[in-house]
């Protein structure tokens, strides 16, 4: 029996099964983790290795290219970059998407083992460093405070961050910025000269003097007693009484040479928020912890937390991953809904019966929740890519239960029993049904063979979409006859209501259906009219398609917007600190779509986690700005980050900077590189300045950066060997006591409250400012006289060589640019043409790439893609008509349906990205099943012993309206995507635009060009079987041959 | 005794083995899925992907009085809607066992 049968018969237990699936799927949907993109981990490895005292040249040579050079065999390997710089070389290699990383690892350590023996003495072991997620922060506040701020660091670590630190899924957090309590001991050195001591005595006494000793035990009476020495200072104000020497009979305290301070510590960093000082703290979750359930639970311990802080402490939000993620969801789920509705609306309006809608609108919930079902086994989240997918999917869904359901009801109104009627009605479609299925299945499921990056965002849509489609299938054949069964009976033959569908819609659709028929035979009796006509605007749209700019993903309007400033380097912090306030000012002023903007000059030594995504120097300043809603504001983010763009280039002290839209989540970048291969560095140098400046005079070129870094300002100290060692001294002992006055002695830590903090000894700042300053400091030999470093050596200024960035194993300077109301393909077409005109040496090779590269790749991919696509459908339709000519005459509706698309791209003014790409290419399941139909109907109607011309404008008029229903079902279904209002719909909206602008232009030309084409490759009587029979059998003939 | 053969669009099944019921008679034999077509009109019943619907048939042997009550209920239904295009034939059984 067969399943609709079984269906019909058995209604209890078909209902039972639906209800089980249903049961499944909201289960699923509840137990969904909510991200925004499916689970990506960037496939990246990185190998560190240090060798103290070698400049980059040395390490490049010594450490990164032997790593470079047994490491490019590893597996999967995609590209190797490395950074030489002094002291250390950082080697990173790019994998293949979706490459095991423990397995590369493993891979890698064994690859190290053989060099390790062969690198230099002094250098470290490689360390290999896995990158991942879970090191990006998800949430960033900032502390601001006022009277709290000194002592805030030891506040926030135990009433924050340690509560914090125990939610599960949180990887760490951390604090930056923070002032640290320190005791300094700011020693005067001409007093210390007078008194013929020096730092290091200091600091030994000091330590001398902090201890706390235990001397034993001694037994008295009964008792054992153990007896300590109890020295540790208890307040920072015993240090500066210690005596530290005598001199001329007389005792010399701490505080005659010196100047005691509990303070902070100088810092190195300077953060402000909103112009206040303040302390940014991160949120870091683990890999695979789901961001929303992180978020909001940190959101929550923080409300609670805050209770215990102190007034003035403030807390606010800066960045906060899930914001983004959440909103883009619900705003998805909403388009959902409308979708829904749309499809509703438009089957209610062509079927005018609110039962026969009622059946055919449950097909696309139980479809969807099966796909829940779908994403929770496979260990997916809801994400934009999976609602988008169930978005698109939406109007498709209903096309098959529709089919069902119109049979049925032909054969209830022949006078059948509703039982019978869903039955056999059922099974005289449900091959049809199901190859119109596969068509759609033909283009969805190569999607899941994708590779790489565009393979990890489209695996799903193509997943969803197959498996959305078939249960829809399986639904029309086996609820939707069940319920026909149940809830369809003969309508009552009574005069229409007045304002019955009967009366209003049915003759208009009839009318519809009888001009069109006009329409078509004017049509097939015109064709070469007709097929010049639409090969003229197919022709034209190619011709148009030129102007449609391309780009790999659409930017997004985040609200988040981060700038790069950089000053000279080596401007001090202070005065890169001026600068920030300097432009915080001018974002008040000239931005008022900022919320809040947090700036953060300089760079925190201790917190090295920050430096992998951040440049940081004591010359540059990171901005981060929180922005209003996008719905909010008229100026969109790249408006206000142009805005500010201008305002930065009149700020003189500002070297170069760097506005970027895209935070947290941004998709691939959105940058032209230019890669400048070649072994000098001053050619290398001087020709990517050259590029760079030429780059920057073009109309849609932004932030132009240039990778390799200025060269920097630094003082050496050069020793005369000979007199150094005359004096009894070493470059050891020099260096040393160098550091010790003007880096400062950590002598001893001063304890408190089960807290240790630095007791610090150094020069007074204003003795350690200048050359001459180190030239006379004194250091004393191990004969005890002083010696001036600048009696055995002087200060020279020098310029220190940049970092040497190597990219498959060859030098590199890149120089990279972002479009600016222009698209990335056109800037990179400009920019190539600069290059072209360039004069670049022979020994230098020049490449254009970056996110215009992975821009190719992935168009590469859809191009693939769309190959595999259209021989799975050829396949799936050749079959199906046991023809090869049939496929032909309906694949030509689909070069109209890329016209639609390129027209529809250009009057909306948006580019051609990898997603609107992928809408053309769902177009084509669409567009072919409503072509498969019509030519199915016409074949079936010539079978039926209709003339040519009669059967063609006879099945055109027959299939009209279910061919209108699937376009319209999905147009609507699509509306509310291409639209796009609210956050994250960027994204989408070139989807919905391109699926729409397509589908509109090929259904007309698809009702136009599909029958003359027919018209065209078919000859009269070509299909009459009883003439063929005839000239196949003769023995009736009268006069057989 | 005559023999009654009966065939009608498939859909109709149900109605057939009702009208059987109504005149009590008890035997018939039955071939759910027969293919034909109408002498003067109609879609043909093929089960073709062309003419997809199918015919049913049932021949049930009547003693010779019965057999206008069934030719009448076989108008009847016949009435009903002329698609289902149930059509009987009547012919003379000669022995049985």
């Amino acid at each position: 029996m067969s399943i609709y049968g079984n269906a019909v018969r058995k209604p209890i237990t078909t209902l039972m099964i639906f209800i089980a699936v249903v049961v499944l799927g909201l289960y699923s949907l509840v137990q969904l983790p909510v991200d925004l993109y499916p689970e990506i981990e960037y496939p990246a490895i990185t190998v560190l290795t240090s060798y103290p005292g070698a400049n980059a040249a040395d390490i490049e040579t010594n450490i990164t290219k032997p790593i470079e050079d047994v490491l490019n065999t590893v597996d999967n390997l995609k590209e190797i970059t490395s950074v030489s710089q002094d002291n250390s070389s950082v080697v990173s290699m790019e994998f293949e998407y979706e490459t095991d990383l423990s397995l590369a690892a493993n891979d890698i350590r064994d690859a190290l083992a053989f060099v390790e023996d062969y690198l230099p003495e002094g250098a470290s072991k490689p360390t290999v460093f896995k990158f991942s997620t879970s090191m990006m922060p998800v949430m960033v506040y900032v502390i601001t405070s006022d009277e709290s701020y000194e002592g805030i660091e030891k506040m926030l670590e135990e009433r924050l961050v340690n509560p914090l630190n125990r939610i599960e899924g949180i990887g760490g957090v951390y604090l930056s910025g923070t002032p640290r309590r320190e005791v300094q001991v700011q020693v005067d050195p001409r007093k210390l000269e007078a008194y013929n001591m020096t730092i290091e005595q200091i600091g030994g006494v000091l330590q001398a003097e902090n201890l706390n000793l235990p001397s034993g035990n001694i037994k008295m009476g009964r008792m054992r007693y153990p007896v300590r020495v109890e020295g540790e200072f208890d307040e920072s104000a015993q240090i500066k009484d210690l005596v530290v020497g005598y001199h001329d009979e007389q005792t010399i305290y701490l505080k005659d040479v010196a100047e005691v301070r509990d303070s902070i510590g100088e810092m190195t960093i300077d953060e402000k928020v909103n112009g206040l000082k303040g302390v940014s703290l991160m949120v870091m979750k683990q890999s695979g912890a789901n961001t929303v359930d992180v978020a909001s639970e940190v959101d929550a311990n923080l409300k609670e937390l805050q209770r215990f802080l102190p007034p003035d402490i403030q807390i606010m939000s800066v960045f906060d991953s899930s914001e983004f993620i959440t909103d883009s969801v619900m705003n998805l789920s909403d388009t959902l809904t409308f979708a829904f509705i749309f499809v509703v609306l438009v089957v209610l309006f062509f079927l005018g019966r609110w039962r026969a809608t009622f059946i055919i609108a449950l097909t696309i919930p139980i479809a969807l929740i099966v796909s829940f079902i779908y994403l929770y086994v496979t260990g997916n989240s809801l994400n934009i890519i999976s609602l988008s997918s169930l978005a698109i999917v939406i109007g498709m869904v209903v096309d098959d239960a529709i089919v069902v359901l119109e049979n049925i009801s032909k054969h209830i109104e022949r006078g059948s029993s509703p039982r019978e009627a869903a039955i056999y009605a059922t099974n005289e479609v449900w091959l049809a049904v199901i190859v119109t299925t596969l068509t759609v299945v033909a283009v969805f499921f190569p999607m899941t063979l994708i590779k790489g990056l565009t393979g990890v965002m489209f695996r799903q849509l193509g997943w969803i979409v197959t498996i959305t489609v078939v249960t829809s299938t399986l639904t029309a054949i086996s609820l939707t006859p069940m319920l026909s069964s149940r809830l369809m009976h003969l309508k009552k033959k009574r005069r229409p209501l007045l304002v019955s569908h009967d009366r209003t819609i049915l003759p208009m659709l009839n009318g519809l259906d009888n001009w069109y028929g006009r329409v078509l035979n004017w049509s097939i009796h015109h064709k070469l009219i007709v097929t010049i006509l639409a090969f003229a605007i197919f022709f034209t749209s190619i011709g148009l398609a030129g102007r449609v700019g391309s780009e790999f993903f659409p930017p997004s309007d985040q609200g988040m917007m981060s700038a790069e400033v950089e000053l000279m380097p080596g401007t001090r912090l202070e005065e890169t600190s001026r600068v920030a306030r300097q432009i915080e000012d001018i974002v008040e002023r000239y931005l008022p779509e900022v919320e809040l903007i947090s700036a953060t000059a300089g760079t925190d030594e201790d917190a090295v986690m920050e430096t992998i995504w951040l440049t940081t120097g004591s010359n540059i300043i990171n901005f981060s700005m929180r922005l209003s809603d996008a719905n909010k504001r008229d100026r969109s983010i790249w408006d206000i980050a142009e805005a500010l763009r201008v305002k930065l280039r009149n700020i003189p002290e500002i070297k170069n900077f760097n506005v970027n839209t895209e935070e947290g989540g941004g998709m691939g970048g959105n940058n032209v590189d230019v890669e400048i291969y070649g072994y000098d560095l001053e050619a290398t140098t001087l020709l990517a300045h050259q590029l760079s400046r030429r780059i920057t005079a073009l109309e849609g070129a932004r932030d132009v950066a240039i990778s390799r870094e200025e060269i920097k300002p630094e003082l050496r100290v050069e020793l005369d060997r000979e007199k150094i060692s005359r004096m009894g001294l070493n470059t050891a002992m020099i260096s040393s006591a160098l550091r010790n006055r003007i880096d400062g002695m950590t002598a001893t830590y001063f304890r408190e409250y089960g807290d240790e903090y630095d007791i610090s000894i150094r020069f007074k700042e204003e003795y350690r400012n200048s050359i001459s300053d180190i030239e006379s400091m004194t250091i004393q030999n191990a004969m005890g006289h002083m010696v001036q470093v600048g009696e055995i050596g002087h200060v020279m200024e020098y310029w220190s060589p940049p970092n040497v960035e190597r990219k498959s194993r060859q030098r590199i300077v890149t120089v990279s640019a972002k479009p600016y109301q222009t698209s990335l393909g056109e800037l990179a077409m400009e920019i190539q043409g600069v290059v072209d005109q360039s004069d670049i040496p022979r020994e230098i090779m020049v490449e254009v790439g970056g996110a215009f590269e992975d821009q190719q790749e992935g168009f590469a991919d859809l191009g693939l893609l769309l190959l595999l696509s259209l021989i799975l459908v050829y396949i799936v339709m050749a079959s199906q008509f046991e023809s090869f000519k049939m496929p032909f005459i309906i694949m030509f509706s689909i070069p109209f349906a890329f016209t639609g698309v390129i027209l529809a791209l250009l009057i909306t003014d948006t580019t051609l990205s990898v997603i609107a790409g992928l809408g053309a290419i769902m177009l084509i399941g669409i567009v072919v099943k409503n072509a498969v139909v019509l030519v199915d109907y016409i074949n079936l109607m010539r079978d039926r012993g209709y003339p040519l011309d009669q059967a063609i404008v006879l099945s055109g008029k027959a299939r009209l309206r279910p061919v209108l229903m699937t376009a319209l079902t999905t147009i609507f279904a699509m509306l509310p995507l291409a639209i796009g209002i609210g956050e994250g719909s960027e994204l989408w909206s070139p989807m919905g635009i391109s699926v729409i602008g397509g589908l509109i232009f090929s259904t007309i030309l698809t009702m136009i060009i599909v029958p003359v084409i027919y018209r065209v490759f078919s000859s009269r009587g070509e299909r009459a079987a009883k003439e063929k029979m005839r000239r196949k059998f003769h023995f009736m003939d009268d006069n057989p041959a | 005794m005559k023999a009654i053969f009966i065939v009608y669009n498939q859909a109709h099944s149900e109605k057939v083995e009702f009208m059987l019921d109504r005149l009590e008679i008890r035997g018939y034999s039955q071939w759910p899925e027969v293919t034909g077509r109408g002498s003067v009109n109609g879609d043909p019943h093929l089960g073709t992907h062309t003419w997809p619907e199918l015919n049913s048939a049932t021949l049930t042997v009547v003693e010779d009085d019965q057999v206008d009550r069934v030719l009448e209920g076989v108008k009847k239904l016949d009435a009903l809607n002329e698609d289902i295009g149930v059509r009987a034939f009547v012919w003379h059984v000669e022995r049985w066992m």
